[in-house]
């Protein structure tokens, strides 16, 4: 053969490897018409803190339905419950993870992306892009690649009140924060104080000062303070911390006083809020507040409990969503992975479960006529058009600071609960426990 | 006082009506104090299982006691709701292979060593009786991270044999100090005769040490298997599909508010087992065993 | 030391002759046989996690061998104030509950050896430890609780409490205008000045809907009187507030309220009681000014609970479940002890005329020895690392002031930390605080002939 006859034929073979491969390469080839993907075949471990009384009946249901269209993979759910931080800490440093986890904080996705041991997922890129806004996308985005699909989320920026209680106060649900201090002191004259802090738990009231930071210096700010890139000294945390302040420094008008509101749980504050006969009016929480107020009370939706969004504080940043939720994360990178997370970026995984109620998404693809009730499509709803949406500022610092027991930002804020006109310590304080867990 | 303390050993020859009302009188003082001493060590107890027959929704503004005056409200269907979730039987069953199979282990490789440190000479031997308990100081946590490499190499991940050896290694440490303590109380007369008469260590172990050590190997047996049936974290860590009971019952519980529903049920249940163990074995700390010298 | 002529000396590991014609391998191969397969799982289960965790304390905190951080992971100790609170706390632990763990169980296991109906005491006092961790701190959280509605320790306390000096009528009450003002005994004064033919009005507010008196009807602002001070006592409260001080409809009066007149000089010269419609009326007053109040029994407050997980008592809290639960393993472990006492040794010193008391401390304590020390050596240890009580029943709040040794390391290591390297220092810290332990134990371990 020529020299010219074997470069074309190198040529033409290369540009036929090219095309093969990139045909191979397409999206999994799912034969539009009959919607199963038999190519990808594979076992999917999946450790969730979903249990079997939150959430894993449903997540199944997920499962069941992408197996379906998948029928050659399997995901292998493991319901870990509150251990999930311990466990995963344990077999990602035992070097056995499994290969897909649900993390509910942000920070510490950061570190395990920093050690290097999760595996980014811009494959799902173009599907992401599709059904979340940026806002939603930057959640799940880390070191600037994309690791994690926010796949469940509770609005936080959420107020659930008694609405008996307010109705024999005469008042009614405050748009400003203003008013809200106003109504308190109403609804307290009535006989019932106002505010139902469960102040054993730390989370409860870094969530407060949280939506108080969002509302009065907007979501920029949010965010420079979570990454520590504004100190915890600085004057916009002293004057949130006076805000909190009026509300906690409240103390005949808390749920049991300052020493109560120390030692009631999370589960007890809601309880507080909507026994018979009630002993507050208000919870400053998420979208769970309802099954546990379902579970322990005899109150019912819309006539005994509704919600309220968190008052605006500063008008120009009226419409910020504070969010907690399940960052969906990969360990290993195989097909069976690829098209399961893909899955799981639709409006219909998202559906399955929203429709049974404790679920909400910011998918936008999703209609929010599948929120099952009116109350959770209430408090649900802004999520799927938010345009500034934050994560809990506790969960994205690192977990030493923003989400151990009795430590860092936990622990501080129930010293705060206990004194609140010691700012100025406070602060002090939380800054050097930042520091250190920055380091 | 004397008498009454030796005459419920001795069998009494003459029982009459009279000498037994004496005997009752006598004891009076002690059965009251300890009946109000049990009574009281009973209430954290009976306040629990109150807890699990009543509602929840009934618990959240007011305490168990309640059912005193309520006893209406007394209902089976937090029990009830606990059997409705699948995998009960399973997990019940896997958490009988991993406690017995620990436990047996534990006490007779507890046993040989205890007998080696008490009666076997070798050098070093003291010290390394010392070491041995020093190893009781070893958290659970601690070792989870390095048997987790060394589990994923060995293929013992996710079986219930691998979680049984790492109770058996974490049994040994109070196995051996237990058993050697015991058997070096042991009069050693006995033994001198033994192994005078030729008997080698494997027969004087089995046919000596083992059935005089009986009360100490009832007790480590309640207890490892005890220890073993109410673990969750290692199961937990070196589980994926294998989940022994407290682990099904950690898979059942809510994230946010109180799970009391299914704790205090759920307890209860896991109770019994361990509690039938109990009964089976401390017949073995009837007094008598080493009555008369045994030969 | 004799009893009777019967000496009980502590046991002693004689080395009986081996037997005939083994020698020296022989014995030795009968070691490997009876130590062999327990010392193969203690090396690979627990002497070689305990040895990476030693080299692992010297590194960084991520990222297995990270990098070398000397011993700063061990400054942590003392500079943490938390880790400092955990060695604090632990020191107390290791001080009070094995001794009283030790002396419950023996007591318990002495006493019940005389009982018929033993197995039934044992059963109860046993059951604790059957019990898991989890539940048990959930067992002791429901007594423990603050609020003595739900916490059955503070509900007793409340029915003691309420009947020695009784709640008022309107505990939660505060007064609705700044004239009426609370003073520190807990009486509300009100500061204006009164004159016979005067009108006082006290109203207050933050009444609970369950504690207006089901006699209340609407308040009603009394005419003034000549030579009587004539006022009225009322909810100043109607949905939306309403204007504070002044007798609206809708508000209700407080009937059944102890009103006192009080002189210039605080002297409370007449009393009088509220109506249904909340007027009171004090009756031929003298010239002169006053003061109206209502007195500190109408707002005394019911029994509050004792915070029992509070931040001062919640480590004594938790010894005291601790207690509550290992008591039993101490019993049982003690009885199989007493089980094997050989009888003879006992009857001989019975016959010779010893007392109980005698035998007990001279024969059976002795003979007890190793089992009490495994006991007791074993609660120390245990003690050091405690762990589940602390984490299961400490409310979060309180998890700082009780925190102990094992639970830091926790928190360090796993939970949230991800500072293994810490972690693993205070592990190693840990097994070094048992050294003092066992030296003092030693000669007991030794024996030798």
């Amino acid at each position: 053969m020529t020299r010219s006859r074997i470069s074309a034929l190198l040529v033409v073979s290369m540009a036929a490897l090219l095309v093969a491969g990139l045909a191979a390469a397409g999206p999994g080839r799912s034969p539009a018409a009959s919607g199963k993907n038999t190519t990808v075949s594979g076992t999917i471990t999946f450790d969730g803190i979903w249990t079997s009384s939150t959430g894993q009946p449903q997540f199944q249901d997920v499962i069941n339905a992408f197996e379906k269209l998948y029928p050659k993979v399997h995901v292998n759910y493991k319901p870990v419950g509150n251990n999930l931080p311990t466990v995963l800490a344990t077999a990602v440093a035992g070097g056995h993870p499994p290969d897909m986890a649900d993390i509910a904080q942000p920070g510490t996705i950061q570190q395990f992306v920093n050690q290097g041991k999760l595996k980014p997922i811009t494959y799902a890129k173009g599907v992401l892009a599709k059904n979340f806004s940026p806002g939603w996308r930057a959640l799940g985005t880390f070191n600037g690649k994309l690791y994690a699909v926010v796949f469940k989320a509770a609005n936080k920026s959420v107020v659930w009140y008694n609405v008996p209680v307010f109705k024999t106060a005469g008042v009614k649900p405050p748009k400003t924060f203003a008013q809200l201090l106003s109504i308190a002191k109403t609804i307290q004259a009535s006989g019932t104080p106002a505010y139902s802090i469960g102040g054993s738990e730390g989370w409860t009231l870094t969530d407060m000062f949280e939506n108080i930071y969002l509302r009065t210096y907007g979501p920029v700010k949010y965010g420079l303070l979570s990454r520590h890139k504004i100190k915890w000294t600085d004057t916009s945390v002293t004057t949130a911390l006076k805000t909190m302040a009026k509300i906690l420094g409240d103390t005949s008008n808390v749920a049991g006083g300052t020493s109560g509101a120390l030692q009631y749980s999370f589960n007890q504050s809601v309880i507080n809020a909507f026994s018979t006969p009630p002993q507050a009016a208000m919870v400053f929480e998420a979208d769970f507040v309802g099954s546990v107020i379902t579970q322990n009370t005899k109150a019912k939706a819309i006539s005994g409990f509704n919600t309220f969004t968190w008052p605006t504080i500063n008008p120009k940043y009226s419409t910020g969503v504070e969010i907690a939720g399940d960052l969906l994360v990969t360990f290993r990178d195989t097909p069976a992975i690829e098209a399961f997370v893909k899955y799981l970026a639709t409006p219909q995984a998202a559906a399955i479960w929203a429709k049974q109620g404790g679920f909400g998404t910011g998918n936008h693809n999703m209609s929010a006529s599948v929120y099952p009730d009116p109350i959770t499509r209430a408090t649900e709803a802004p999520l799927l058009h938010a345009t500034s949406v934050v994560f809990d500022m506790s969960d994205n610092q690192p977990p030493a600071f923003g989400s151990t027991a009795g430590q860092g930002e936990w622990g501080l804020f129930q010293k705060f609960l206990e004194n609140p006109k010691n700012i100025a310590t406070i602060q002090k304080q939380l800054e050097s426990a930042a520091k250190s867990a920055y380091k | 006082m004397a008498a009454a303390a030796t005459a419920a050993e001795i069998p009494a020859a003459h029982d009459t009506v009279s000498a037994k009302i004496l005997r009752g009188v006598a004891k009076a003082p002690l059965n009251i104090i300890l009946i109000t001493v049990g009574l009281l060590w009973l209430v954290p107890t009976l306040g629990l299982f109150i807890t699990s027959i009543l509602p929840q929704s009934a618990l959240a503004s007011h305490g168990w006691w309640q059912i005193f005056s309520h006893p209406s409200l007394a209902t089976f269907s937090n029990y009830r709701n606990l059997f409705h979730n699948a995998g009960l039987v399973t997990a019940l069953k896997t958490t009988a292979y991993i406690a017995v199979s620990n436990t047996l282990l534990v006490v007779i490789l507890g046993a040989m060593a205890g007998y080696a440190f008490a009666w076997l000479e070798f050098p070093g031997r003291d010290w390394l009786f010392i070491g041995v308990i020093a190893l009781l100081v070893i958290p659970l946590q601690m070792a989870l991270i390095p048997m987790f490499r060394l589990y994923d190499t060995f293929g013992l991940f996710d079986t219930w044999y691998g979680i049984s050896l790492f109770h058996v290694a974490f049994g040994l440490p109070f196995a051996i100090f237990l058993l050697r303590n015991f058997f070096v109380g042991l009069p050693k007369d006995i033994l001198e005769s033994a192994r005078i008469d030729g008997a080698n260590e494997i027969v004087i172990f089995l046919r000596l040490i083992l059935p005089l050590g009986l009360p100490a190997i009832a007790s480590l047996a309640i207890f490892q298997f005890l220890w073993t049936w109410n673990d969750l974290l290692v199961a937990l860590t070196f589980g994926q599909n294998t989940t022994p009971i407290t682990v099904w019952i950690s898979g059942q519980l809510r994230e946010f508010g109180s799970s009391i529903d299914i704790i205090a049920p759920a307890s209860f249940i896991s109770l019994i087992v361990p509690l039938l163990v109990f009964f089976a074995f401390q017949r073995y700390f009837v007094q008598g065993l080493l009555a008369g010298s045994v030969k | 030391m004799s009893a009777g002529g019967i000496t009980a000396e502590p046991p002693v590991a004689a080395a009986p002759p081996a037997s005939g014609g083994e020698g020296k391998l022989g014995r030795y191969l009968m070691v490997l046989v009876f130590l062999g397969p327990a010392l193969f799982m203690l090396t690979v289960w627990m002497v070689y996690p305990a040895v990476y965790t030693i080299v692992r304390s010297f590194f960084g905190p991520t990222g297995f061998f990270g990098h070398w951080a000397g011993v700063s992971n061990y400054e942590q100790l003392w500079k943490d104030h938390n880790l400092r609170t955990a060695v604090k706390n632990n020191i107390l632990w290791v001080a009070i509950v094995p001794a009283f763990v030790v002396a419950v169980g023996l007591i318990f296991a002495v006493l019940t050896e005389r009982v018929r109906w033993s197995v039934a005491f044992k059963t109860v006092v046993f059951v604790p430890m059957a019990i898991s961790a989890f539940a048990t701190g959930v067992t002791w959280r429901i007594l423990y609780d603050q609020s003595p509605s739900t916490g059955a320790i503070n509900a007793l306390g409340r029915v003691v409490s309420d009947a020695v000096s009784p709640p008022g009528v309107l505990p939660s009450a505060l007064p609705s205008t700044p004239t009426l003002q609370q003073q520190s005994n807990g009486a509300l004064l009100l500061r204006t000045p009164l004159h016979p033919g005067d009108v006082a009005r006290l109203g207050l507010t933050a009444i609970a809907p369950t504690d207006l008196p089901k006699s209340a009807v609407q308040a009603v602002d009394p005419a003034a009187k000549q030579g009587d001070i004539v006022g009225v006592v009322w909810r100043d409260f109607k949905p939306g507030g309403g204007k504070p001080g002044v007798v609206e409809k809708g508000e209700l009066g407080l009937p059944g309220v102890t009103v006192e007149l009080r002189s210039s000089g605080g002297k409370v010269v007449q009393s009088a009681t509220s109506q249904a419609n909340g007027t009171f009326d004090f009756t031929n007053v003298p010239a002169g000014t006053y003061q109206t109040a209502v007195g500190a029994k109408t707002f005394a407050k019911s029994f509050g609970g004792y915070a029992w997980l509070g931040p001062t008592l919640i480590t004594a809290s938790l010894m005291i479940a601790y207690i509550w639960i290992w008591a039993g393993f101490a019993m049982v472990v003690i009885a199989a002890g007493l089980a094997s006492m050989p009888r003879d040794v006992l009857e001989a010193a019975r016959t010779d005329g010893a007392s109980e008391l005698q035998i007990f401390r001279r024969v059976t304590m002795p003979l007890l020895a190793p089992i009490l020390s495994v006991v007791f050596v074993t609660m120390i240890i245990n003690v050091l690392k405690v762990f589940d009580i602390v984490y299961a029943l400490a409310p979060e709040s309180t998890q700082q002031n009780a925190n102990v040794i094992a639970l830091a390391m926790f928190n360090t290591a796993f939970a949230g930390g991800g500072n293994f390297g810490v972690g693993s220092a205070i592990a190693v810290f840990l097994f070094l605080l048992v050294i003092p332990v066992l030296a003092l134990n030693v000669r007991r371990f030794k024996r030798d002939v």
